[in-house]
This record gives C-alpha cells, sequence and structure tokens, in this order.
C-alpha cells in the first residue's frame, strides 16, 4: 500500500500494457495537499495514460493508488468523480448536439454551480443555451475546467488545459489554479510548455519510458534542467531546447524566388478581411495570432475547404477555385489540420495511413505501385515513427500521430503545405523533428505556410512571420528578428515596438 | 484581451428566436405540413368530422408509438428493428388473455404485458452491450423471435379484449367511433412525458450525449451500456403501448401482421421527423407529426382516387423527396453556421 497517508493522491507501481506496447511500467507518485504537481515527460512516456488511469477511463495491469491513504480502484470515471478526482481531458468532455446546459446536467451539475467559476476565467454572462458544437474550443475547456472545479474535487488533473488558450486565458487558468491551491486542494498539472510549469508548479515527477525518473520541487530549477531530466542526459545536449539544429537551416528567401502561393485581397464572411500575402518558393513562412482572429478560417480558404467571398488564390500564376479539398490537394497544396483525429483514419494502419493520397488516383484502388510501397516505408523512417503500434494509428502517441499526418504529404510532390498548429500538445523532441522536416521540405523547392500559436517557435522554424489581428494581418517582419515579445504586442493590435 | 467568447448582450430576445427556429424548425414544418394535409384532405371528401378525425389519429396512434420506440433507440445511437414485431407480440399476447375479462385485470395485465415489453427489449439491449455484436443484426433476429412468439402465443387471428379497454385507445367501444379525444390523451401524455424525460433529466439526456459522441459521454460519466439496455426497454414499453392500440382497433390479435414492414414505417417516420439515423439529434415531439403524415399518405391517395399499386410508389417518392428538403435545410444551416 503506498505509505503516504497525509498526501491527497499517492499511487505504487501503476502499470499498464496495451498488447505489446507497454505504456506505464511502474509509477510512483505523491500529491500533497495544496500541491501544484507538474506531470513532466517527453512523448510516449506514459503522462496520458497515467491519467487515464486515475480517471478511471481505464484500469491499471498492476499497482495501487490512494486517496487520502483509503486505497482506490476505478472501474468507470463516475467513480473517480464520486473520489474526488476531476479531469480536463485534452479534448472537451462535452456532448456536440447538446446544449451546454444539457451538458452540465449529465454532469449532475447546474450552472449556478459553475458560474462562480466562469466569472473569474472571465465568461460571466455566459449563454448556456448554446449547443456544444457551436461553442470555440478554448470556451470548451474553460468551461470543462468549471465544471471540474464545480464538482468539488480533492485533486483536479489538468492534461494540457493551455494548449488551445491564448496566453491571456492561460493567465486566469493559473490564476483560479493559485485560489485553488490556497484552499488546500491539489492539482496534478500536465504541460508541454516549461515556462508556465515553472512559474506555477511547485513539484514536478519525471516520467520517462514509463517510469517515474526523478522527482524534485521547482524551486530555482530552469528549463534547461527539466528537459535534461525529461530526456536523459545523453538526448539532452543533443537536441537542446533553445537551440535546434534546425536554427542552422533556416535560409533567407531571396526576393526574387517566384512566388508559388499568392493570396490576394481575401474576404471570407466578416472573419477574413482583405488578406493578402506571398509565399515563395523554398520559404517557411509563420502566421501567428491570438484564438478566434480568423486564421482557422484563412485555413479552410487555403485548403480549399471553404470558397472566399471576395478576392482570389493564386497558385503559381493561376487562380484556384477549389471546390473541394479534393481540388487543392491536386493542384499541390496539402494541409495538416491541427486537429490530428480529424486528418487519420484511427482504426487503420500507419502505412494506410500514409498512403491515402496515392488512392486519389483510381489505378492505385487495385494496390499500389511497388516503388510507392517503399516509400511508404521511406517516410516511416524518415519521420521516425514509433511502429510498434503500427497496426491502429489510435493507439499511437499524440506525437507520433502528428509525423503520420505530415508524412502522408511526403509520399507525393506537393507544392504547398499548409501546417495549421502542427505541435499542439507535442514534446520537445518530436517538435525539433517536426521543425527539421518542415525545413527539409521547404529546402527541396517546397513553400510551406504555418500557423502557430508557440510564439518562441517561430524564430526556430520560420524565414518570416506574419501577424494576424481581427482577420487582416497587422504585422510581418524576418523571423530572425522576432521576439515573442514583439509578436505579442502584434497579436493583441497594438502597434509593434519594433 | 477577453475570448471570443458568445456572450449575450443586446438583441437577446431575437437571437434566441433565431436559434428557437434553427433548433426546432423542423418540428415547427413537419406540424404545419400535417395541418396543412388534413385541410387539404377535408376538401377531398365529402365530409370532414368526428368521425373521420377519430379514424386517422386511432389508425395513426400505433404509428406514433412505433416511431417514439424506434426514436428513443436511434437517438441513443442504436436501432432496433424489433419494434414492429413487439407490437405483433403484445397485441396477440393481449388478444389471447384479455378476452372476456373484467376491465381491471385486464388493466392490471396490460400493465404486466408492458413491463415484461420492457424487461424483453431491455434484456436485448443488454445483449447488444454485452456481445458488441451491431444493434442491426441482434434486432433482426429479435424481430423473428417476437413474430414467432406471436404465433406460439395466438396460432391464428382471434382472442379479443373488452370494449371499454379499446375505448381508451379508439373512443368507442367497438373500435372505430367519431370521439377522437381519448386517442388524443393517449398519445400525448406518453409524448409528454418522454420529451420531458429526455430533455430534462440527467437519465434521459444521457441517450443524446451517448448518441451524439460516445467518448465525452464515458468520460462525462455516463455508462453507455446502462444507457442502451434503458433505451431499449423504453422501446419495448412503447412497442407494447402500440400493440395495445391496434388490439382495440381491431378487436382481436393478429399473429400473421408482419412486424418488419412496421419497423420499416417506423424507421421513415423517425427520419421525416427529423432523428439523425448517426444518433444524438432529434426529438420526439417532432415524430408524432411523422407518423401521423406517414399513416396519412395511404386515406389522402385513396381519396385521390390512385391505384393502391401506385400509391405505394407514390408514397415511396414522397419520402425521398420531404427527406431531400430536409437535407437541402440542413446543408443551408451548416453552411451558414
Amino acid at each position: 500500500m503506498p505509505d503516504r497517508p497525509t498526501a491527497t493522491l499517492s499511487t505504487e507501481g501503476i502499470a499498464k500494457s496495451y498488447g505489446p506496447v507497454v505504456a506505464l511500467r511502474s509509477v510512483d507518485l505523491a500529491v500533497e495537499p495544496g500541491e501544484i504537481h507538474a506531470l513532466l515527460g517527453a512523448n510516449g512516456a506514459g503522462k496520458s495514460t497515467f491519467v487515464k488511469i486515475l480517471a478511471g477511463v481505464i484500469r491499471q495491469d498492476a499497482g495501487a493508488a490512494a486517496i487520502n491513504g483509503h486505497p482506490v480502484n476505478f472501474k468507470l470515471p463516475s467513480d473517480a468523480a464520486h473520489a474526488g478526482i476531476a479531469t480536463v481531458f485534452q479534448d472537451p468532455a462535452l456532448i456536440p448536439d447538446l446544449s451546454l446546459d444539457q451538458n452540465l446536467t449529465i454532469s449532475g451539475l447546474h450552472r449556478s454551480d459553475v458560474e462562480p467559476w466562469l466569472e473569474r476565467l472571465h465568461l460571466s454572462g455566459f449563454d448556456f443555451g448554446l449547443l456544444a458544437r457551436d461553442v470555440p474550443l478554448a470556451t470548451l475547456r474553460l468551461i470543462d475546467l468549471a465544471r471540474a472545479l464545480a464538482l468539488d474535487p480533492k485533486l483536479l488533473m489538468l492534461d494540457e488545459i493551455t494548449a488551445a488558450l491564448t496566453p491571456d486565458q492561460a493567465d486566469l487558468v493559473f490564476d483560479v489554479m493559485r485560489e485553488w491551491k490556497g484552499m488546500n486542494r491539489s492539482v496534478l498539472f500536465i504541460s508541454h510548455r516549461l515556462g508556465e510549469v515553472l512559474s506555477i508548479c511547485d513539484v514536478a515527477t519525471i516520467l520517462r519510458n514509463g517510469r517515474d525518473v526523478a522527482n524534485f520541487s521547482l524551486d530555482g530549477v530552469d528549463e534547461t534542467e527539466l528537459v535534461k531530466a525529461m530526456l536523459g542526459e545523453a538526448l539532452a545536449t543533443g537536441a537542446p531546447v533553445s537551440d535546434p539544429k534546425s536554427a542552422e537551416l533556416v535560409s533567407s528567401v531571396s526576393e526574387s524566388s517566384d512566388v508559388v502561393l499568392r493570396a490576394d485581397d481575401l474576404h471570407f464572411r466578416g472573419k477574413v478581411n482583405g488578406i493578402s500575402f506571398d509565399l515563395r518558393r523554398g520559404e517557411v513562412l509563420g502566421l501567428t495570432a491570438l484564438e478566434g482572429q480568423g486564421q482557422d478560417e484563412l485555413f479552410s480558404l487555403l485548403s480549399g475547404d471553404h470558397k472566399p467571398t471576395t478576392g482570389e488564390i493564386i497558385l503559381n500564376g493561376v487562380a484556384m477555385s477549389a471546390k473541394s479539398p479534393y481540388d487543392a490537394i491536386r493542384r499541390g497544396m496539402v494541409f495538416v489540420p491541427a486537429d490530428r483525429q480529424e486528418a487519420l483514419f484511427p482504426q487503420r494502419s500507419v502505412r494506410e495511413n500514409l498512403a491515402i493520397p496515392l488512392y486519389n488516383r483510381f489505378i492505385r484502388w487495385f494496390g499500389l505501385q511497388r516503388d510507392e510501397g517503399r516509400r511508404v516505408d521511406e517516410a516511416i523512417r524518415r519521420l521516425d515513427i514509433d511502429t510498434r503500434a503500427a497496426s491502429e494509428v489510435q493507439r499511437l502517441s499524440g506525437g507520433n500521430r502528428q509525423k503520420v499526418t505530415i508524412g502522408r504529404w511526403l509520399i507525393e510532390d506537393f507544392e504547398v503545405l499548409l501546417c495549421f498548429d502542427p505541435t499542439r500538445g507535442i514534446d520537445i523532441q518530436t517538435k525539433a523533428q517536426i521543425y527539421d522536416l518542415l525545413r527539409e521540405v521547404a529546402a527541396n523547392g517546397a513553400a510551406v505556410l504555418i500557423y502557430s500559436s508557440e510564439l518562441r517557435e517561430i524564430p526556430l522554424v520560420c524565414d518570416r512571420v506574419l501577424v494576424m489581428y481581427d482577420g487582416a494581418i497587422v504585422h510581418e517582419q524576418p523571423a530572425a528578428t522576432a521576439t515573442e515579445e514583439a509578436l505579442l504586442t502584434a497579436a493583441h493590435g497594438l502597434e509593434a515596438a519594433s | 484581451m477577453t475570448a471570443a467568447a458568445p456572450t449575450v448582450e443586446s438583441r437577446e430576445g431575437t437571437r434566441a428566436w433565431r436559434r428557437w427556429i434553427q433548433r426546432h424548425g423542423w418540428t415547427v414544418g413537419i406540424w404545419l405540413l400535417l395541418f396543412v394535409l388534413v385541410a387539404w384532405y377535408s376538401t377531398l371528401i365529402p365530409r370532414f368530422g368526428g368521425f373521420q378525425t377519430s379514424t386517422i389519429i386511432t389508425g395513426g396512434t400505433a404509428w406514433i408509438f412505433l416511431g417514439i420506440a424506434q426514436a428513443v433507440v436511434v437517438i441513443a445511437g442504436g436501432l432496433d428493428l424489433g419494434v414492429g414485431g413487439m407490437l405483433v407480440l403484445t397485441s396477440v399476447t393481449a388478444a389471447q388473455f384479455m378476452d372476456g375479462q373484467p376491465l381491471g385485470v385486464i388493466v392490471v395485465m396490460a400493465i404486466c404485458i408492458t413491463i415484461a415489453a420492457a424487461v424483453i427489449n431491455g434484456f436485448v439491449g443488454w445483449i447488444i452491450t454485452v456481445s458488441k455484436v451491431p444493434d442491426i443484426v441482434i434486432t433482426l433476429g429479435s424481430l423473428y423471435i417476437y413474430q414467432g412468439l406471436a404465433l406460439m402465443v395466438l396460432p391464428k387471428v382471434g382472442g379479443g379484449t373488452s370494449g371499454s379497454f379499446r375505448w381508451i385507445f379508439t373512443g368507442s367501444e367497438n373500435g372505430i367511433g367519431s370521439n377522437p379525444w381519448p386517442a388524443i390523451v393517449v398519445i400525448i401524455i406518453p409524448v409528454i412525458v418522454v420529451a420531458w424525460w429526455m430533455g430534462r433529466t440527467r437519465s434521459g439526456l444521457s441517450l443524446y450525449a451517448v448518441g451524439s459522441d460516445k467518448t465525452a459521454a464515458f468520460l462525462s460519466g455516463v455508462r453507455d451500456g446502462r444507457t442502451k439496455i434503458v433505451a431499449f426497454a423504453v422501446a419495448g414499453v412503447f412497442g407494447a403501448l402500440a400493440g395495445f392500440s391496434s388490439v382495440s382497433i381491431s378487436g382481436v390479435g393478429n399473429p400473421t401482421t408482419d412486424g418488419g414492414t412496421l419497423t420499416l414505417n417506423a424507421v421513415a417516420a423517425i427520419v421525416i421527423g427529423g432523428v439523425a439515423l448517426t444518433g444524438g439529434i432529434g426529438s420526439v415531439i417532432a415524430v408524432v407529426p411523422a407518423a401521423m403524415i406517414l399513416f396519412f399518405f395511404n386515406p389522402i391517395l385513396s381519396a385521390l382516387g390512385v391505384d393502391p399499386n401506385r400509391a405505394q410508389v407514390i408514397q415511396g417518392i414522397l419520402i425521398v423527396l420531404v427527406m431531400m428538403i430536409a437535407g437541402v435545410l440542413e446543408w443551408r444551416r451548416q453552411r451558414r453556421s
């Protein structure tokens, strides 16, 4: 039995395997009352599995957990809730076809229970009659958080809560966490953003390969030390966070390179208000914005999902009139969406998911040609995809799934790669691999447009950066000189200092 | 900076109204269509009064109940091909055992048959949950089983029930009269109860939750197996109500009634009523007029003097047309949002 009777939560030897894939080998962890405890680890370290076990979503193969010294063993999420653990998952657990009021009823709550918390998150006067499907993702996550808080748990588990939030929303969440801590309640906090981990958390437990390898107080610790602990010494020296090797690859694209993609005064339903830019061959163009500034709509126009109200998208000098993404893809404009679930066929194998673009040609419905099979294998190798769970993409970790969504476009030639927040919720090592990949794609003569909500990755991967605010581009500068401060100022629609 | 949160400030009334129309437009439209058809029908026949109204409503009652039975299961993300068979089984059971009994005994029997139907169909739901075999396969089996059991209970047309029991469902002791009100009450009460349950209570909303997003429902603490069993049990109750209505109209039990056709009518009714076959979307309130309209096609076409064989073809075309209109409306709605 776990030997920390004072701890809000203590676990001992928690282990879990999925068939041959071992997700968790043995995890011991203790969260004290009034403590914000960070759970850190690279992709596939087992964080998500651990959270799911404690949330009652899956059951451990071995090991024990206790809450306030009382042993617990959850069969269902409702068991975890009764025992005093509330979880905010990466994907909001709200029913899309029900109104927010009805969603609260499902959880046994009333809107008056969550309103005090929503007020602190600056969502007062919220319209609970809306269907969850009509509410933006960031808002849904905050509602999910308020719902978890309203259940009045002893332990709150937050899995990448800030991933879809704007910096100001994240700050509000941190304020709420501090208040929660002041009430002597505990938080288990999972985030890839080490800056926020250091600023909000008291203690960190590091998972690596399904084990807890370190546990220490975060007083006086800096990001490099955390990275070292997460990656292990050998890896950390090879790929430090602040200086991935992709930085060396950043080239300055000359003004004379041909324009591959030109957006000419695009307008769309009041969300995109007159956007024009040029994207040149060999260039990685960054785009950043706060949540909901029209970036989603801009990407849906470029990827052929919607048609602009007015304005033109010109690809290699010819106007594109895509009726569907199929037309855009045929013209060589391919899209990697932020939501990896949206892009993948979760029950099919890695190979099939990679080969999907090839099936655009009818002749291949009867089987791939031999060299194409080789290209698929080549992509797997190049992307360093963990193929232990290759028979079903849904069993891959988030980072490996993202590699598959990018990798499928490497099988065939393309002109423009559109990436929407490709590194959301992904560990540093995989991020660096994705940066390298994007640079390589550009170096081979394609053009890349990448939207990122993480300001500091822009100088690492881009040549040039655009900032969007209220459906228009308000700022442009070479990425090498783009400081977080300058981008953040512009993203708030303020005059840039530089 | 505040988030792009949709806060309600001015024009709250207009927005609420527009949203109400957007969400319930189909329900309102189907009710209007029903009233238009009734008005039109009244001009087609020489006399339109209590008798005609009563005939249509009484005849439509079983269709409505079967539609609701199917809607409850489909909204929860399932499908029950057995509902038509349940009508046949409960109606012959009622006819076999109620014949010649006093009303008190009959009411107790009706309650017992309803409970048994709920338990049996709930058991079908349990089998689906445990075996993980698709609903369509298991319930195809339950359809045949119900149909076969009906022949074992009552090998040929016969049996009966009391006049007062027939009055409850038809407004007349011999199944045909000019008082539509008992049938209207018999329809309205269960519909209101089930609509309230599904829209307001935790257990009822769980049906929508499971049908809409199984994972999110599970994470919200909804037990999808239990929810499916409940949905099938409720479908059993409505199957039994449909059975009672059927035996009240004809006065006898008929084990050779084709339950499969009745099931497919119920599926057509819920589709016209705006229930998504993929689950999670729809309202039993709209299934009522949709089932009525479907039932109503026949009297209208015969009043127009259409040859019955051709009438079936026309009926099929009309269903497809209604669904195409629904599809266009849905497409426009999605484009707007």
